[in-house]
């Protein structure tokens, strides 16, 4: 029996190289299905909104913005400003500005020189930063893009003006940088926010709601915000009337115009940073108006961004307006909302005297019912 | 009344156009000014009116002139009275505006040339004859005492350059006006003018009376063509003319 | 003896009064113009009211119109009837004097460079300073330095010719529009900027007394000085040597002229921006009335001039809601109404061949 002596050492070896042919069947199997996990993996996939279709192979590490509201937009998503690595000077002077400028004080060291006049870009400061993507206009032509995606650069661009464009930048944004949940969440809560206003408002007779004229420039000429407009959008949103819903974007009228109309409340853009309320009462010409009359003139708030165009930051704009159009009607706590929201979007807990700040207190104060926002 | 010395243009650098020119036209006579085309001789008649300055020599002009152009350059067709009446100007102040004696002065002006019933007509509207006799009479209301005329029977039919002659030769006559004017037709200038002033180009002139300037000999030299004066009886006078031989 | 040859200026009887009556009714058609101008409006106001607030100034009586009614009357409507006289005025005796001085019928106060050197002038200002005065004061200046710059590039031989004065215009004027291209470049362009494209644009919209009682003088009284020259312009019109021979002093009466629309041209420019189209086409409306002769086509002129422009701003701030530039309506109406005009009279009011 000598058969089984043999057997025994055999089948110990036997053992072993099945063993590790296992483990290297194991290895294969494993190394296959990593790399074909690699091949498969999609990276970072969207459409601007020209339709283009933009592909990267990870979520940016080293963003570029033009349009000026985008970086203000890029630091809402990210909540950190490591990864803007250029933005238009216009950005920069509007974030240092504005509170935006106090949380992220390193955003002043961000180069601004990547533009030239009218969002012509500067392609070698643009490649100097080699970024992984680039922000641009989408309405300014081909001139304004063809020159960096010729130099190699991959370039997304926006339109602007409405709430579903702003919320694409969001999502677009989200997107890029990785942060899908963010984006969604900011999404949600414009979504949220509208559709309340919009049932509170649903069944307000017409004569209820008040005349509102949006002055996009009051100084050196009368612009106002006519149909099609964000600010017409939102006016209607806070239970108001667009005064100048007669006119279509934005127009320069004469004041006679403006005394026809006759706004309830009017509103002054913080982009015109010499406009104050004053400028209207003073004017003799609007003596009669019942804005006037009832010193319903206020500028709009400067937050992470100006509140008047569309922003990341809308709905409290929206809420804001609907308490200065409706005083009393809704009974939110503005001041609270705003210190949740802005820990939520900027990882900020705002101080009293940075709300006031942002609400334009100082100038806002003497205007009627704004006591409603003043701290408690 | 026109005394000149040692004359001379030219404009810059370029070629003289007339030089070394002295002559002296007397008062009261009618001159005529002889030369082909591009002698100089409107250049001449502007140094006589002081639109242009002499390059060289001495030029005095004894009392006002009063320029007759060939034809009118402005393009607005202005009634023939106010175009008579703008010979005024010279008496007219900065801001001022013809006075009632303005417009008697130029309504005589174009009575004397019997042309007063052309004043409410525009100007553009008149033959070229009756054109001639308004400007004429313009530079008459000016009450000048040197008519200067620019070639004014060169671009007129016989009967027209018959009519503005006449005018002439009455005016001097009457009036005692020193007439000056520039032709390129020799029998011109022995229809009306006492004196005359040939222009040969360069430093080449002849001034003296018409009865010893204008001979065969200087007016062949002058065109470069032979020329015969010519005189006829016509109505018991002596008419004398000049004939080209142009063929 | 026929009308031709009377006196038009002295006061007679019988044949010169019907003359005179045309001259009132012209005068009194601009003024029901404006009166009637100051009734219509965006904001509606009726007439009895506008006139009550009128009156209201001479006689008191009692309101019966609203703040916003008298603060519309008084603060909006009447500087800019005021200002939209003044400038068509003014304008249309510029022009008219410009077409008499450069016997030329395509020549308004843009062509010897005066508008766009007056208005580099504004713009400057704009960026620089603020307030009308600034805007005057520098516009006036850089449109006499635009004249003077013409005057230094056109002479040769101790004239300037027509043409060299024409061409030198059009040289000064683009290097001036370069200048407010460069001007618009730096500026800021949250609140300069848009102020300055607005002002270019022209409009009586800014319209106000403290304005008007800035350019009000300088337009009234250089427009004055060329109304008592227009005899003299008629013997301009003649021709330069045609002129010296009649004892005129071309160059000076030309540069004296020329100084006057300069000086009318930059403060309707200060005022209200560029206003085109009416220097051109004024005077030629009015010669189919008037004829040639600058004694009178000057005072018809500045009637016609005043009531066109008052018509068109009329329209211009009624029409629509926003406000048209005025430059834009001037150059909408005027070029066809100039290219209906030379067709209909095929150019008379001038000779032709």
């Amino acid at each position: 029996m000598s058969m089984r002596k043999r057997s025994k050492p055999g089948l110990k070896r036997l053992r072993q190289t099945v063993a590790t042919a296992r483990i290297a069947a194991c290895a294969i199997v494993a190394a296959t299905s990593l790399c074909a996990a690699a091949m498969a993996d999609p990276g970072v996939q969207f459409k601007d909104q020209q339709g283009r279709d933009i592909t990267l192979k990870k979520p940016a590490e080293r963003v570029v913005t033009i349009p000026i509201p985008a970086a203000s937009t890029f630091i809402a998503i990210d909540g950190k400003t490591d990864r803007l690595v250029g933005m238009h000077e216009r950005s920069k002077t509007a974030i240092m500005d504005g509170i935006l400028g106090k949380i992220f004080p390193k955003a002043k060291d961000i180069p601004s020189d990547i533009v030239g006049k009218g969002f012509a870009p500067n392609v070698e400061a643009i490649l100097a930063v080699r970024p992984d993507l680039v922000f641009q206009w989408a309405n300014l032509g081909d001139e304004v893009v063809k020159p960096m995606t010729n130099a190699g650069l991959t370039v997304a661009t926006f339109n602007y003006g409405t709430e579903e464009l702003s919320q694409g930048w969001i999502s677009i944004m989200g997107t890029v940088l990785g942060r899908p949940e963010k984006a969604k969440a900011l999404i949600d809560w414009h979504n949220a926010e509208r559709a309340v206003l919009e049932k509170k408002m649903a069944g307000l007779p017409k004569n209820k709601k008040p005349r509102v004229l949006f002055f996009l420039r009051v100084l050196s000429e009368l612009r106002v915000a006519g149909d099609g407009t964000y600010n017409d959008f939102y006016i209607g949103l806070a239970g108001g009337r667009n005064a100048a819903k007669e006119v279509t974007k934005f127009k320069v009228v004469n004041a006679e115009q403006v005394v026809a109309w006759n706004p309830d409340v009017i509103l002054l853009t913080a982009h015109e940073h010499k406009s104050r309320p004053e400028d209207v009462y003073n004017n003799p010409v609007f003596a009669g108006l019942s804005a006037v009359k009832n010193k319903r003139v206020y500028k709009v708030p400067l937050g992470g961004y100006r509140w008047d165009p569309p922003s990341q930051e809308s709905p409290l704009m929206w809420k804001w307006l609907t308490k200065v159009v409706h005083p009393g009607m809704l009974k939110d706590d503005l001041r609270a909302e705003m210190v949740e929201k802005y820990r939520f979007i900027y990882g900020h807990d705002l101080t009293d005297d940075e709300i006031d700040s942002i609400l334009l207190l100082g100038i806002n104060k003497a205007q009627a019912n704004y006591s409603q926002f003043a701290r408690k | 009344m026109i005394e000149a010395e040692k004359l001379g243009f030219r404009y810059g650098g370029a070629d003289w156009i007339f030089r070394d020119h002295s002559f002296r036209l007397p008062r009261g006579a009618i001159t005529a000014i002889l030369g082909p085309n591009g002698r100089g001789k409107t250049t001449l008649l502007k140094c006589i009116l002081g639109l242009i300055r002499p390059t060289e020599g001495r030029l005095v002009v004894d009392g006002v002139t009063g320029y007759v152009p060939q034809n009118l350059q402005s393009p607005f067709p202005y009634k023939t009275f106010d175009i008579v009446l703008m010979g005024r100007a010279r008496h007219i102040g900065f801001f001022r505006h013809p006075t009632r004696a303005d417009h008697d002065a130029a309504r005589d002006a174009m009575a004397r040339l019997s042309i007063l019933d052309l004043a409410d007509r525009p100007f553009d509207r008149l033959s070229a004859g009756q054109q001639q006799l308004a400007l004429i009479a313009r530079a008459l209301a000016s009450r000048c005492d040197l008519l200067v005329l620019d070639e004014p029977a060169s671009a007129l039919d016989f009967r027209n350059q018959a009519k503005v002659l006449q005018a002439l030769a009455r005016l001097s006559d009457e009036t005692g006006l020193t007439v000056v004017f520039t032709t390129h037709a020799p029998q011109h200038a022995l229809s009306i003018a006492q004196s005359a002033l040939l222009m040969f180009g360069g430093s080449t002139y002849r001034h003296g009376s018409v009865d010893a300037t204008v001979t065969d000999e200087n007016l062949e030299a002058l065109y470069e063509i032979p020329v015969r004066n010519l005189s006829f009886q016509h109505d018991g006078r002596n008419v004398r003319t000049v004939a080209p031989v142009l063929v | 003896m026929s009308a031709a040859t009377e006196t038009p200026d002295r006061i007679g009887a019988g044949a010169r009064l019907p003359r005179y009556a045309l001259w009132g009714g012209a005068v009194a058609v601009l003024a029901v113009c404006a009166a009637y101008s100051l009734g219509v409006g965006r904001y509606p106001i009726s007439f009895e009211r506008v006139y009550g607030i009128l009156v209201s100034h001479l006689v008191p009586i009692d309101t019966f119109w609203s703040v916003s009614d008298q603060r519309v009357v008084e603060l909006i409507r009447a500087p800019r009837v005021l200002l939209a006289v003044l400038a068509g005025t003014g304008l249309a005796v510029a022009g008219a004097t410009l077409q008499g001085v450069f016997r030329n019928p395509l020549v308004g106060p843009q062509i010897i460079g005066v508008s766009s050197g007056a208005a580099f002038g504004g713009a400057l200002a704009i960026l620089l300073f603020s307030g009308t005065s600034a805007i005057l004061g520098l516009a006036v200046a850089f449109g006499l330095a635009a004249i003077a710059l013409v005057y230094w590039m056109s002479r040769i031989a101790g004239r300037n010719p027509v043409l060299m004065l024409v061409l030198s215009g059009v040289v000064v004027s683009a290097f001036f529009a370069a200048l407010i291209a460069l001007i618009k470049y730096v500026a800021d362009p949250d609140d300069k900027l848009p102020a300055i494209v607005f002002w270019l644009m022209g409009s009586f919209a800014t319209a106000t007394f403290e304005k008007l009682a800035l350019v009000a003088p300088p337009i009234v009284v250089a427009s004055l000085l060329l109304f008592a020259m227009r005899f003299r312009i008629n013997v301009l019109s003649l021709g330069d040597e045609e002129a010296e021979g009649l004892g005129v002093r071309v160059e000076a009466s030309r540069w004296f002229a020329i100084l006057c629309v300069t000086v009318i041209t930059a403060s309707v420019v200060a005022a209200a921006g560029i206003v085109g189209w009416v220097g051109l086409v004024v005077p030629h409306l009015a010669r189919m009335v008037v004829g040639p002769d600058h004694r009178l086509l000057i005072p018809a002129s500045a009637l016609v001039g005043g009531v066109y422009l008052l018509v068109i701003d009329d329209v211009a701030r009624v029409a629509t809601a926003s406000e048209i530039p005025l430059g834009v309506i001037t150059a909408l109406i005027g070029a066809p109404v100039f290219a209906i005009l030379l067709r209909k009279t095929q150019g008379s009011g001038w000779k032709h061949d």
